[in-house]
């Protein structure tokens, strides 16, 4: 039961059901204001019965030539209301917006190597590795690249695996 | 012109840049070095200023900083032949900025632009300036004329939201709005609109307005393609279409939403709403806090004719249905829960039957009982009931429950379901049970978690394991047996269970707040500090959840983990506070125009936040009693904070100001609904689940007493320490010139601090007489501090007024001074003498036993401090000058005897603490687990907890998995039992350490004295 909204800066005062999680990360103010100043349209939350926020995903749209598009910078679920498809929705709708209004070319996102769960769901929502980024995660852990081909990229070539990992220095985008 | 302009003042790139790069990568001295060369050539360049401004500022070097940007402000204000770049000023910006200094940075804008009007650079840098100021009147200015001079849209939208600005968080009236919509309307007029933002912000400012029409024509024509989102548009539509009161058409576009998203749960609210011409969910939603909306749905019982109604409620039940067959994701709840609600207002209207309503929330139990939501889903529903008819409910849930098959996991769900609706909602009267049942209840669902404990064998250790919420219900039932029971074994079994959880899966923010709390209950309050940090509480979440462990933590003597809670949070409200107005820009920058008011409006909230005030008056006091043993470094800290004076404004402010409250009240346990309560400490009142009624006005007022009396304090110490050594020096020079403004000062506040209890200046001073006969009816524990500080300030003035004699001129001590003495002796006294040394002793008790020494006894310590050092010579004036100690012998009387008095006070609490020490540890845990042995009891605590220990005795790996079976096996109840107690002697010990530190400052004075 899910009314999906924009994320406003009200909600910061709300998400504590959702950000408690260990794994979900609680950014620091700049953070989550430049997202909503320059990409609202990218930062979205669920809401459910009494008004209690279910989860929210944020990211934002970048990139030049084919390489222009959507990242989910984090999705994340309240424990109240996982295993009810709603990460699906929110994935969903950033999908959309990157390709239907800013028709990007993919949708990606980074997700540690060693978070099993979170990788089986990106992948069942057509995600695919497309490659490791070595030591990604404050130095220590590696993280992978996960991407989606949106309609624009016709051949799918955003998708296509590249064959060594990389290192962080070497990524396009922060 | 334009030519010169790559070159900044004149200056070539290549030369500047070395000092960029330096700066960049903190390389001040190397940086300072290269300004130093280029200021070589160009003495009065004011960007070669401006840059070692910079540089020194970087460095640290604020005051040096300060006095070379103000220099290259003005080599720019008085060169009059002299090129304004934007590169100097916006160095000379960040400069005036990181200085705190914005109004120079503005005047230096300013005068570029009045300089070179048409320059659109400058004039940004202008608008920018303003931005960070809030000066929003300028800023609308600024961006008409910056609209005028290159016709864009964007600044056109800049203006606009200025003036929004200054009605919506400033003093504007709602007229200047008119201009608004004119100006946007002529815009529109010539050049359309090219961006959704700005057409957001045209519709907000005819809503304001109350022009829902017109918002709806412009949303319907051209314009409103601008909007992509379709549902986004809709839903605009459909509110706009309700406000304006055609509520008909307002439910064809929700009819419209829902068809397109059937889970969308607000739409059908909007939708209901609408068929039943009730706008109390939109007229509601301005008055509401939008931190805190309300759990329960706003409406009225409709107007409508019984007709009317019946029919709406039947077009809306036909389409639910038709929502219902249509959705084939199983997933989808929205149209289930419609029905109920739909059942709901019927019910209201008085025309529904409670069978039906109940029926709806079977049916919903049947298809989600087993999601961790069904509980919060149908909570509003079920308070529909009378108590009879909650508890025929429950029945016909777990008959139905019974019928159900389902797989393992989905049938666990719906037994949690059923107990957290069992707790949470329906046996509001669960005193009703017996204590068996209420217990037989627990070892039930502590029996589920175990025996379902197999199912999560796989899972991984990221992921929330299936029955985890059966604990933290387990946990709760088990308080409240102790809060009927005041049986303390319930509490240790309900802190067994967490512990126990937590061994399986350390991730579980709730056991984790349940635990903090039991534990700060406990006064083991290092260990709830623990579990607070394990939680990872940062940024923003601090000003939620802060007040889970900072008020335990304010009157505790844990002062180094306090500070750093404290100086966490400030750090984080300050530095956004900073930062804010530039993010707004970035908002402006970026044509997201909708998010500036909501920036500002964000800020505003935040710097209202009562959390925000509290922490602020809060940081110097614990500073003031860090240092409270030595006068000189307590006056440096004083110096440090204006002596006071700055915390006295803001006690004068506080009134006017209306504080925001924006903890996450919902994540605290069911005993401590706010910060205020807490049902443990009073006597059980037979309801098991307490209403959070949070009465934010009440609140308000007292917490806005509390901070206007709070920021007194470092005002009335720095007072009261000067008062203290002027008494002495009118003895020393009698006709010398003692400024009366101290001794006026302190007592027109001691005026108003008589007034928090309840007193005008003279009845207090007649109260504190009354003291001495023994009459002390007007104290009680929760104002004892507070009197206690104001005898401490009255006795520290009277020291210099003289105002208050002793009726028999001949005793030896003044007054007040032998009145404080003996008061704080028998409190102190009392507090330890009624406390024996165990895990259980009421920890309030203790709490009040360390505010009283490391509040009023230190600042009395203080005062004899500051009177002390006035009559003793300083070493260099020793020879000539002599001692006046003997010369005021009532002084010194009470100096001496005082000094004593307090010594031997100190040493009985410190004897005291002690006491606790000395049992050995082993001692100590199995004490505690003693509580929970049944040793052939059938009754009380420990029912649970033997469940426990044969479960661990008993799993086997195969059965719960390698990870899960060696969690286990290694955790130890008495280590946990062990924890609590070394929990609280940790408390105690540095409390202890801080009474030492007292004799310690309390002997070197006797020292002092006997050599005088």
């Amino acid at each position: 039961m899910t009314t999906i909204r924009r994320f406003c800066c009200n909600d910061l005062l709300r998400f504590t059901n959702v950000n408690l999680d260990h794994l979900t990360e609680t950014f620091n103010m700049s953070f989550y204001m430049t997202y909503l100043a320059r990409w609202p349209d990218y930062f979205h939350v669920a809401e459910g019965p009494g008004n209690r926020i279910m989860g929210y995903i944020m990211g934002k749209v970048e990139g030049q030539g084919e390489s222009w598009h959507g990242h989910v910078t984090a999705v994340t679920v309240a424990p109240e209301y996982r295993r009810q498809q709603l990460a699906k929705k929110l994935m969903n709708l950033l999908e959309d917006i990157s390709d239907n209004i800013d028709k990007a070319y993919f949708v990606d996102l980074f997700v540690r190597a060693s978070n099993a769960p979170a990788i089986k769901m990106y992948e069942k929502l057509g995600y695919v590795i497309y490659r490791r980024v070595l030591r990604y995660y404050s130095g220590e852990e590696d993280g992978l690249d996960m991407r989606k081909a949106l309609s624009r990229d016709v051949e799918k070539k955003s998708i296509i695996p590249l064959k060594r990992p990389i290192t962080p220095d070497e990524l396009e985008y922060d | 012109m334009a030519s010169k302009f790559g070159f900044a003042g004149g200056i070539p790139e290549r030369k500047v840049r070395p000092i960029w790069d330096a700066i960049d990568s903190r390389q001040f001295k190397n940086a300072l070095k290269h300004v130093t060369t280029l200021l070589a050539k160009h003495p009065n360049s004011p960007y070669a200023l401006a840059l070692k401004a910079l540089v020194l500022e970087r460095m640290g070097k604020s005051d040096e900083a300060f006095s070379v940007s103000l220099n290259a402000k003005d080599h720019l204000f008085s060169n009059d032949s002299l090129l304004i770049d934007d590169l100097t000023l916006s160095t000379l910006q960040i400069v005036f900025q990181r200085l705190d200094r914005l109004d120079l940075a503005t005047e230096c804008y300013e005068h570029a632009c009045g300089k070179f009007p048409n320059k659109m650079e400058l004039m940004m840098g202008l608008f920018n300036c303003y931005v960070r100021e809030y000066s929003f009147v300028k800023q609308q200015q600024t961006a008409i004329k910056m609209y005028k001079l290159a016709g864009e849209e964007k600044y056109l939208l800049w203006s606009v939201c200025s003036i929004q600005l200054q009605v919506l968080c400033g003093n504007g009236g709602d007229k200047l709005l008119v201009l608004a919509e004119g100006l946007l309307k002529k815009h529109v007029g010539s050049h359309s609109l090219h961006e959704p933002e700005a057409l957001m912000v045209y519709i907000s400012i005819l809503e304001q307005q109350a022009k829902f029409g017109d918002a709806l024509e412009i949303l319907s024509g051209k314009l409103g393609s601008l909007l992509m989102i379709k549902v986004d548009k809709l839903r605009m539509q459909g509110r706009l279409l309700a406000l304006a009161g055609d509520y008909t058409a307002a439910a064809d576009i929700f009819h419209k939403i829902l068809e397109s998203c059937p889970d969308d749960w607000e739409s059908f609210l909007h939708y209901l709403g609408c068929l039943l011409e009730d706008g109390s969910i939109w007229f509601d939603e301005a008055v509401n806090d939008p931190v805190h909306p309300p759990k329960f749905v706003s409406c009225k019982v409709s107007h409508l004719s019984d007709e009317q109604f019946d029919c709406q409620i039947s077009i809306a039940s036909t389409f639910i249905r038709k929502l219902q067959t249509d959705t084939v994701d199983n997933s989808i709840r929205c149209p289930y829960l419609a029905t109920i609600e739909i059942e709901r207002r019927r019910h209201l209207r008085g025309k529904g039957n409670d069978n039906d309503l109940m029926d709806g929330i079977v049916q919903y139990f049947c298809r989600f009982g087993h999601l961790a939501c069904f509980t919060s889903d149908v909570e509003m529903f079920v308070e529909v009931f009378t108590t009879d008819k909650k508890a025929e409910l429950l029945e016909k849930l777990m008959k139905n429950n019974d019928t159900l098959s389902a797989s393992p996991t989905k049938t666990l769900g719906l037994s949690i379901s059923l107990f957290k609706i069992k707790q949470q909602l329906l046996l509001g009267d669960m005193f009703k049970s017996s204590e068996n049942d209420v217990e037989a209840s627990c070892v039930q669902m502590f029996e589920m978690y175990c025996k379902n404990l197999p199912l999560s064998k796989d899972l991984d250790p990221q992921e929330s394991m299936h029955g985890e919420e059966l604990l933290s219900v387990t946990c709760n039932i088990l308080v409240q047996l102790f809060w009927r029971t005041k049986n303390v074994g319930y509490l240790v079994e309900a802190v067994m269970v967490l512990e126990f959880g937590l061994s399986i899966r350390r991730y579980v923010s709730q056991y984790k707040i349940l635990l903090l709390h039991l534990y700060c209950h406990f006064g083991a309050l290092s260990v709830a500090h623990e579990w607070y940090k394990s939680l990872d509480v940062k940024n923003i979440l601090m000003e939620s959840m802060l007040h889970h462990i900072l008020p335990q933590m304010l009157v505790s003597p844990l002062w180094i983990e306090l500070n750093s809670l404290l100086k966490d949070y400030l750090k984080f409200m300050d530095d956004h506070f900073r930062e804010s107005a530039d993010l707004t820009f970035l908002a402006y920058h970026h044509k997201n125009y909708s998010k500036i008011i909501e920036f500002v409006q964000f800020k505003d909230r935040l710097q209202r936040s009562s959390l925000y005030l509290m922490a602020r008056v809060e940081t110097p006091i614990l500073q003031l009693k860090q240092n409270a043993d030595n006068v000189e470094d307590e006056e440096g800290i004083l110096q440090n904070m204006k002596c006071g004076s700055h915390f006295l404004e803001l006690s004068n402010e506080i009134g006017s100001k209306s504080l925001t409250f924006n903890e996450d009240l919902e994540s605290r346990p069911w005993w401590t609904p706010t910060v205020e309560k807490n049902y443990l400490l009073g006597p059980f009142q037979g309801i098991s689940y307490c209403p959070r009624e949070i009465l934010t006005k009440e609140r308000e007022t007292s917490l806005k007493r509390d901070i206007e009396k709070k920021s007194l304090l470092p005002r009335m110490i720095y007072l009261s320490i000067q008062s203290a050594s002027l008494s002495i020096k009118e003895h020393v020079e009698v006709n010398g010139s003692v400024t009366p403004d101290i001794t006026l000062e302190l007592k027109l506040l001691l005026e108003r601090f008589a007034q928090f209890l309840g007193f005008s200046l003279s009845e207090a001073i007649e109260v504190v007489k009354g003291f001495s006969n023994g009459e002390r009816s007007v104290i009680s524990d929760s104002n004892l501090i507070d009197w206690l500080n104001f005898i401490v300030f009255l006795n520290a003035w009277n020291l210099s007024s003289h105002e208050l004699v002793h009726p028999d001129r001949n005793e030896r001590r003044p007054i007040i001074w032998n009145i404080l003495d003996s008061l704080l002796e028998k409190h102190i006294l009392e507090k330890v003498r009624s406390m024996e040394p165990q895990l259980c002793s009421p920890w309030s008790d203790i709490q009040l036993l360390m505010q009283l020494v490391t509040e009023p006894l230190a600042w009395h310590g203080l005062v004899i401090q500051s009177c002390l050092r006035s009559c003793l010579p300083s070493s260099k004036k020793k020879k000539k000058s002599g001692s006046s100690y003997q010369s005021s012998s009532n002084m010194a009387h009470a100096i001496t005897d005082s000094v004593q008095q307090l010594s031997l006070l100190l040493e009985d609490v410190m004897k005291w603490i002690s006491e606790w020490n000395k049992r050995p540890e082993d001692e100590n845990a199995e004490g505690i687990l003693s509580l929970l042995r049944k040793d052939g009891h059938t009754e009380g605590p420990g029912r649970v907890f033997h469940i426990l220990e044969t479960f661990i005795s008993s799993m086997s790996n195969a059965d719960v998995g390698d990870r899960i079976y060696h969690s286990l096996k290694s955790w130890s109840p008495a280590d946990v039992a062990r924890k609590m107690m070394t929990g609280k002697l940790k408390v105690l010990m540095e409390f202890s350490t801080i009474c030492e530190s007292k004799l310690k400052l309390l002997q070197s004075l006797k020292q002092q004295i006997a050599h005088v």
